[in-house]
């Protein structure tokens, strides 16, 4: 193990942590949105999926990352 | 699952390890692959032995099984154009050189024998174009006859698979390519790449679940010429929307022509960076389900190798349960990147368009 390996390690943890603290947040807002005007739940529920697929993109793309320092080392 | 052939033996490049387990307890071993009793493992080599079946694979094959060599074409500056039946048949032909393992199995690179060099480009059908073909085939053999249906005779209610087909089609049409990409003329002439788009993602990572099957999307060059297909619908729609004029204007975004300096690269930038997030979107997504199940199905041969035959035997139903939990997820997944593929596509064309729309509205 070196370096190297534990920083993709906590790079992906980082990752995570953004990303689950953004999606997190993206539901609860649908949600709020979903329980005051169940009648946009179509529109919400497209908007929020569309929105959490960018989120876990930028997500990716670091572990992505991750991955090229373990494997390109 | 991208290569369902789970061997444990050591292969040529791994070297010698010295033996963690004796024989008989390999004979009893309950969940072992049959494949193992021909070698050792030493633990820390489960993961990246497991994880070497994610990649690209010169022969088909269903679990242990060799079903069948694939052909091998080769493009050389130096040898020029060749073609063989199989990796076996080129290798015996003596141009060409290949690595092969203790199962028989070929590794690429291709090199050219008289130096020892790597070929200057390797055109072979791998196991994962084989997928694709196979997708591409059922795709075009259900639309053509379900059309060929409709054709027949149109006022019939449609009955059986093609009402699953239609209400997949229609779904597609009212909520994921007309509300997104804004232009009905454009929609509808798009309608048929998208529909296309859908069934061929969905059918390359459904593929990757079934056993025996290749994971398709799983590679970033079969995602990147999605992502690059995409990238000339979206740009040619906006252009055949709006005009070459007005496209070109769009890369200012609105700002005032002194901020030429610094919007232009952005725009420039922005351009190529939704097709690229699309390609790493699908392309983690499918691979990455897939080295967290084959994690875990590693865990067993792990503590199996590591700590003995009671642990691995304990750690089994964990292990297999959390699997199945993890191949369940990956059937939404596989349905939700087909899905999060079309639409964003569809979104990014209506984003074209409309920023067109746009400033049209403002030229006025």
């Amino acid at each position: 193990m070196d370096l190297g390996t534990l920083g993709a390690g906590l790079g992906a943890g980082i990752t995570v942590l953004g990303a689950g603290l953004g999606i997190g947040r993206l539901a609860a807002a649908a949600l709020e949105a979903l329980a005051r005007q169940p009648e946009i739940a179509g529109d919400a529920r497209t908007t929020m999926i569309i929105a959490a697929a960018l989120i876990e993109g930028v997500a990716l793309f670091s572990c992505v990352i991750c991955m090229l320092l373990v494997v390109m080392k | 699952m991208a290569g369902n052939n789970i061997y444990l033996n050591q292969s040529t490049e791994h070297g010698n390890y010295p033996s963690h387990t004796t024989n008989e307890a390999q004979a009893n071993h309950p969940v072992e692959n049959p494949a193992q009793g021909h070698g050792q493992l030493a633990p820390g080599d489960v993961f990246p032995t497991l994880l070497s079946n994610l990649g690209n694979h010169r022969q088909i094959s269903f679990f242990n099984a060799d079903i069948s060599e694939l052909p091998v074409i080769i493009y050389d500056s130096k040898v020029g154009f060749h073609a063989y039946s199989s990796s076996s048949s080129m290798v015996n032909q003596k141009l060409f050189t290949m690595h092969q393992d203790a199962h028989g199995h070929f590794h690429p690179p291709i090199r050219r024998a008289v130096d020892n060099q790597p070929v200057s480009l390797d055109l072979s059908v791998t196991s994962l174009i084989v997928f694709e073909w196979i997708a591409i085939i059922v795709v075009v053999f259900l639309f053509g006859w379900v059309g060929r249906k409709y054709k027949k005779n149109p006022t019939k209610a449609p009955s059986g698979f093609q009402n699953a087909l239609e209400s997949l089609v229609v779904y597609l049409r009212d909520e994921v390519v007309y509300p997104n990409v804004g232009s009905v003329k454009s929609a509808k002439t798009l309608l048929p790449y998208f529909i296309g788009l859908f069934c061929f993602i969905l059918l390359c990572n459904i593929f990757g679940l079934i056993p025996g099957g290749h994971t398709a999307t799983g590679a970033i060059a079969v995602t990147g010429a999605l992502a690059i297909t995409a990238y000339f619908v979206i740009n040619i729609t906006a252009i055949k929307e709006a005009g070459i004029g007005h496209w070109l204007k769009h890369l200012l975004g609105g700002a005032p022509i002194w901020l030429c300096w610094i919007m232009i690269p952005i725009e420039i930038i922005s351009m190529f960076v939704k097709p690229f997030a699309l390609t790493i979107r699908l392309f983690a997504n499918m691979t990455a389900g897939h080295v967290v199940l084959l994690s875990l199905i590693g865990l067993i041969f792990f503590f199996r190798l590591s700590n003995g035959l009671g642990v691995g035997l304990a750690i089994t139903p964990i292990s297999v349960g959390f699997s199945i939990f993890m191949y369940i997820l990956e059937l939404l997944v596989a349905f939700l990147q087909a899905y999060i593929f079309t639409i964003l596509t569809a979104v990014f064309v209506g984003l074209a368009i409309g920023e067109h729309a746009h400033e049209e509205e403002h030229a006025h």
